[in-house]
């Protein structure tokens, strides 16, 4: 019986397969995580997030009384994180003081929250911006800051008249900002 | 005008490079003359070097009517960093990076290389250039008119606007970075160009051997800019940009050593290894340039993103399918004998490699982990300290071993590593008992001591031979091993203290003292500070040290320009953190870095090892005459393994 | 020569003692130094690029470490000061998140990395030994490859060539720049949305003061006639009237704003009042205020 030649069977080299199937793979979930897909627009600027209870924020204030978020219940705050080594927080004062004065019949109060500051630095800049009556409460190590959360300043949170914080505005905020996020919550 | 110029500069380039491309294909194919391609290959050149001269004349004339001098230019900018703002975004980076790639195209076609390799090679690099001039053509587009026209633009990045290294580590990072298409386009041409094929590792290496030059050097500045200009007094922070440019540096130092000697041996691995440093540099190049893993810490982001990422993969799958079906299986037949080179190479092949392994998924963590269900966080410094940096360790241990084992028996290898051997056994012992370094650290200045006792017992057996191609290896891996010693002395022994002070105040760290005498301000509001302080080593005559904070209202950023003064031992450097404007008082973070020195002296020394093999190989092939195919002799092979 | 061997296994005893010993006592005595370092450096910094809170300058970085001196002083243990933290800055301020879940990749892939490099090698150092007809199948061609194979080649890579340049034009279109926000809410619509809810709870000073505002933004008719309205309730005729004669200068035959002016007139020019509110009658017939300014009318 005579055999008939075999042919070698060719081999199927097994990596390159596998080597694209990984590719291909790995390539796929990057592209689904790439971010400029409209998954997570907007990165971290303004994160509304659920709202959470605000934690506590109480002490002296820079002009000798006394500020306790508990006592501002059924306003709404704007707590304002800056210090005057922050340029922008410079820019942004004069506005949102405005905001704060505008607004202050609809129940707004404003907060200013001073990050390891110098209380002289802090009054020359409240004159220069013309913010001169705001409350500030100084927090001359930043723990506060911190227990709040604090990425950097300036930041800034919106607390509803129920004392939870239902915004925050990390950087600059702007007056189309104030007027989409903090407006509606006078209102109602 | 100039954008007009620009625009229309990088449409001619991208039809040139469109018609380079093919122009090398039909010399590939059908044996075309390659005069016409060579000639479109330099108009190429030209474009982008137009490009390049155009934006940069458009920088220095604060033509603010194209975008990018709009959105990077800046008339108070100084002259040097007005110039080096061209590389100091990713549109102008771009050209520079089209500049690069297109110059080495220009010296491939340049060079006699056996023909068909060098045509098919051609075509990779040409396609290369074709993807890139594409992406700066249509998405990247620097030179878009701006209107209005704004008076004045906000500068580069204060951070690049401090360091006069600025000038210098973008391009030869860059030199680096796209000098690796070479050893890929050799790699992807070699399964094509038939016997011819077989000749590219011989070809490929000095120019694998300049491109890692340039990228070490690039590497080693960066980490001197980082240390110099971000302030927190370390060199390396394991951050997305920095570890893109390592990836590639690792696989291609692994690739530098399994193409040494009969490279044939090792073909699969020379491929991969060829292949894969490039892809990396694509995919830092995606990384770093789209702001997909920066985002974390809401960089910009860029639309070149996706473009970028289906170039990767287009890489990837072209390598895999030219490399992978094609592989020339000429792999020897005979198994090597456990302790030998051959072993020694690969085992240092398989650690490069992990450690790529490691970064590389340490970098991309972030990507895959928001798809995947997980929390968008990058992987911390932590993981690399646990994961690479034992694993150095061993390529460390292996790199001093390796030359011991020349052809020869077992007993001998033993001995010539005798001294080596306890001279590190004693540094472990000594360095262990007098001071705590950790057992990381202990075990690199054990491991480091080996590698330069036996590089130092290999001196004048190497200065015996003739050639300069002689000490380059053995320079670089000194370099290496110097660098380990740096690393693990500086922060092992690092110590720092930060406190406010009063004018008038001491803060200490071990020997050192710093006094504060006082904060100046200067410019306008406040947009420089200064704090003068005196400070005092041992008790020695005390010397004035002014570390600033400078705040540039254009970007909003406060940089810090720490005060650093460098010893042959040790560094003292400090930053200062913060100024109350109440009292004049200052918060100062004093540091004491032992041995950072030797980092950058150990990085000059590998960079220019690796410059100086790459000059001995092309010398020595220049000696041999132009290379027949496939007719190396054995003794330039063995002396070229004696260089690495 | 018999003490050679004895006295260089002496020394190699005596070296790896030694040097035991300097790593038992290197390896006790580091990392423990500062429970405040230990916690801060595995703490992300969220204010810069991959710093840790030990290591960065910037001023938040420098709060948190004096949060968790605070917390470490009261003696809350490195866990408690994590979840602390964690709790106000979510699992990003963790430089080394705990390996579960999808961090287990960080440790697969470079375990899978090392045992396939491994196995490679070890194929590369040990071949196996092959059949003489295991050469591979097709020697390498010499010279280039046949017509009508580098035709096709040719036609291929040309057109692949073409096709990158081109899905990259088309991809460059589709994103093109980074897209506008995403509609962003009318800053004046907002301020009259919230001026007419003022003026819903009556507090119609107020409200016109939010007019005043939105017409700062933009100046139009429809929210000059709403302050105008507005301001008649708040009980400022003149500046009501003023307003509404701004409408009409603009639009001389508009119905609101001769309703408003003249019922401002009332209050200001009693005498102009009944010809304006006429006017508004005969443009407006089917007004829904036109039967109440007939009986105006027919009342004066």
């Amino acid at each position: 019986m005579i055999r008939p030649v075999r042919r070698r069977p060719r081999r199927v080299p097994v990596w390159p397969p596998l080597v694209l199937a990984v590719t291909v793979a790995v390539g796929v979930v990057v592209a689904v995580g790439l971010p400029s897909g409209s998954t997570s627009p907007g990165g971290d600027a303004g994160t509304a997030g659920p709202p959470v209870q605000a934690p506590a924020l109480s002490g002296p204030t820079l002009d000798g009384g006394r500020f306790d978020l508990a006592d501002a219940h059924g306003h709404v705050l704007l707590v304002n994180v800056f210090a005057s080594w922050c340029g922008p927080c410079r820019d942004e004062l004069p506005l949102l003081v405005d905001a704060g004065r505008r607004w202050s019949p609809q129940g707004l109060r404003l907060v200013g929250l001073n990050v390891r500051d110098g209380s002289e630095a802090v009054r020359a800049l409240l004159d220069e911006t013309g913010a001169a009556g705001l409350t500030v409460l100084p927090d001359p190590d930043g723990t506060r800051a911190v227990d709040w959360g604090v990425r950097g300043v300036p930041e800034t949170f919106v607390v509803d008249r129920d004392g939870r914080i239902v915004d925050r505005q990390r950087g600059v905020v702007t007056r189309q900002w104030l007027e989409q996020r903090v407006a509606p919550l006078l209102a109602g | 005008m100039l954008g007009e110029l620009g625009t229309s500069s990088l449409t001619v380039g991208l039809l040139c490079a469109t018609l380079t491309a093919l122009l090398w294909l039909r010399v590939a194919l059908f044996g075309a003359p390659t005069r016409p391609a060579r000639l479109a290959t330099a108009a190429t050149l030209a474009t982008a070097a137009v490009a390049c001269g155009v934006l940069e004349a458009a920088l220095l004339r604060h033509d603010f009517s194209v975008r990018f001098v709009a959105e990077n230019g800046g008339r108070r900018v100084p002259l040097y960093y007005t110039v080096t703002s061209l590389w100091s975004a990713l549109d102008g980076s771009l050209l520079l990076w089209l500049l690069v790639l297109a110059g080495y195209a220009v010296l491939l076609a340049g060079r006699r290389h056996p023909p068909r390799l060098q045509a098919y090679a051609m075509v990779v690099v040409s396609a290369v250039t074709v993807f890139f001039f594409a992406l700066s053509c249509f998405a990247a587009s620097p030179f878009r008119a701006v209107d209005p026209v704004p008076p004045d633009g906000p500068g580069p990045n204060p951070l690049l606007q401090q360091h006069p290294a600025m000038g210098v580590h973008p391009p030869l990072l860059y030199v680096g970075y796209i000098g690796l298409v070479v050893p890929f386009a050799f790699a992807l041409a070699a399964p094509l160009a038939g016997r011819e094929g077989r000749s590219w590792l011989r070809v490929a290496r000095p120019w694998t051997l300049v491109a890692w030059a340039a990228l070490t050097a690039g590497i080693g500045l960066g980490a001197w800019w980082s240390y110099a200009v971000l302030g927190w007094g370390g060199y390396w922070a394991w951050d997305p940009v920095e570890n893109a440019s390592l990836l590639p540096w690792l696989t291609a130092t692994a690739f530098l050593h399994t193409a040494l000697g009969p490279g044939a041996r090792r073909a699969g691995w020379n491929l991969v290894l060829a292949c894969a440093s490039f892809v990396l540099v694509l995919l830092g190049t995606f990384l770093t340039r789209s702001g997909a893993v920066a985002s974390v810490h809401a960089f910009t982001e860029s639309p070149l993103g996706p473009m970028l990422l289906g170039f990767v993969l287009l890489a990837v799958v072209a390598s895999t399918i030219l490399t992978g079906w094609r592989t020339p299986e000429l792999a020897g037949r005979t198994a090597s004998p456990v302790l030998s080179r051959n072993t020694a190479v690969l085992v240092n092949g398989v650690l490069l490699v992990t450690i790529a392994a490691v970064v590389l998924i340490g970098t991309i963590f972030p990507l895959l982990s928001g798809p995947l269900g997980g929390v968008r966080t990058s992987v911390g410094p932590g993981y690399y300290h646990r994961t690479a940096l034992p694993l150095a360790i061993v390529v460390l241990l292996a790199m001093g071993v390796t030359p011991a084992l020349r052809v020869g028996d077992r007993t001998q290898a033993l001995r010539r590593l005798a001294v080596p051997g306890a001279v590190a056994l004693a540094t472990v012992a000594v360095v262990g008992l007098l001071s705590r370094p950790g057992l990381p650290a202990l075990s690199a200045f054990g491991t480091a001591a080996f590698v330069l006792t036996g590089l130092a017992g290999q001196l004048p057996d190497r200065l015996r031979r003739s050639g300069r191609g002689r000490l380059a290896g053995l320079v670089a891996h000194a370099g290496i091993a110097l660098v380990a010693v740096g690393v693990a002395g500086s922060s092992a022994y690092g110590r720092d203290a930060e406190r406010t002070l009063r004018t008038g105040e001491t803060l200490r760290v071990a020997d050192v003292s710093v006094r504060l005498v006082g904060v100046d301000r200067r410019g306008d509001s406040g947009m420089a500070v200064r704090a003068r302080l005196r400070l005092s080593e041992s008790g020695d005559a005390e010397r004035a040290v002014t570390p600033a904070l400078r705040y540039h209202p254009a970007r909003d950023t406060a940089v810090t320009v720490p005060a650093i003064d460098t010893g042959l031992l040790r560094d003292t450097y400090v930053t200062l953190i913060a100024v109350s404007p109440d009292d004049g008082s200052a918060t100062l973070r004093l540091a004491v870095n032992p041995l950072v020195g030797l980092l950058w002296a150990g990085g000059a020394l590998t960079a220019a090892g690796g410059l100086g093999s790459a000059l001995a190989t092309a010398r020595r092939r220049r000696r041999v005459g132009t290379p027949r195919e496939g007719a190396q002799p054995a003794s330039v092979a063995v002396r070229a393994g004696a260089a690495g | 020569m018999r003490w050679r061997p004895a006295a260089g296994t002496l020394v190699l005893v005596a070296l790896l003692a030694a040097a035991a010993a300097g790593l038992a006592r290197s390896a006790a005595g580091a990392g423990q130094d500062d429970p405040v370092r230990s916690v801060t450096a595995d703490l992300r910094c969220p204010a810069c690029q991959g710093e840790s809170v030990a290591d960065s300058r910037s001023p938040i970085a420098a709060a948190m470490r004096q949060a968790v001196a605070d917390q470490v002083a009261q003696g809350h243990s490195r866990d408690e000061v994590r979840r602390w933290f964690v709790q106000r800055y979510g699992p990003d301020v963790l430089a080394d998140p705990p390996a579960r879940g999808v961090e287990l990749l960080l440790w697969a892939v470079p375990a899978l990395t090392l045992l396939a490099a491994g196995y490679a090698a070890r194929r590369t150092l040990r071949p196996r030994p092959r059949r003489t007809d295991d050469l591979p199948a097709a020697p390498p061609a010499d010279g280039p490859p046949p017509g009508g194979a580098a035709r096709r080649a040719w036609r291929w890579s040309a057109l692949g060539l073409i096709t990158v340049v081109v899905s990259v034009a088309v991809a460059a279109r589709g994103l093109d720049r980074p897209r506008p926000d995403p509609a962003p809410a009318d800053p004046v619509a907002v301020a009259v949305g919230l001026a007419r809810d003022l003026e819903a709870q009556d507090r119609y000073d107020a409200a016109a003061q939010m007019y005043r505002e939105a017409l700062r933004d933009r100046p139009d008719d429809t929210i000059r006639l709403r302050l105008a309205f507005a301001l008649l309730r708040a009980g400022d005729a003149t500046g009501a009237g003023q307003a509404a004669q701004e409408v009409l200068s603009h639009a001389p035959d508009s119905p609101d704003g001769l309703l408003v002016l003249g019922l401002a007139q009332r209050r200001t020019r009693p005498a102009e009042a009944p010809r304006t509110l006429r006017r508004f009658l005969t443009v407006a017939p089917e007004h829904p205020a036109a039967p109440e300014i007939t009986r105006l009318l027919a009342a004066a």
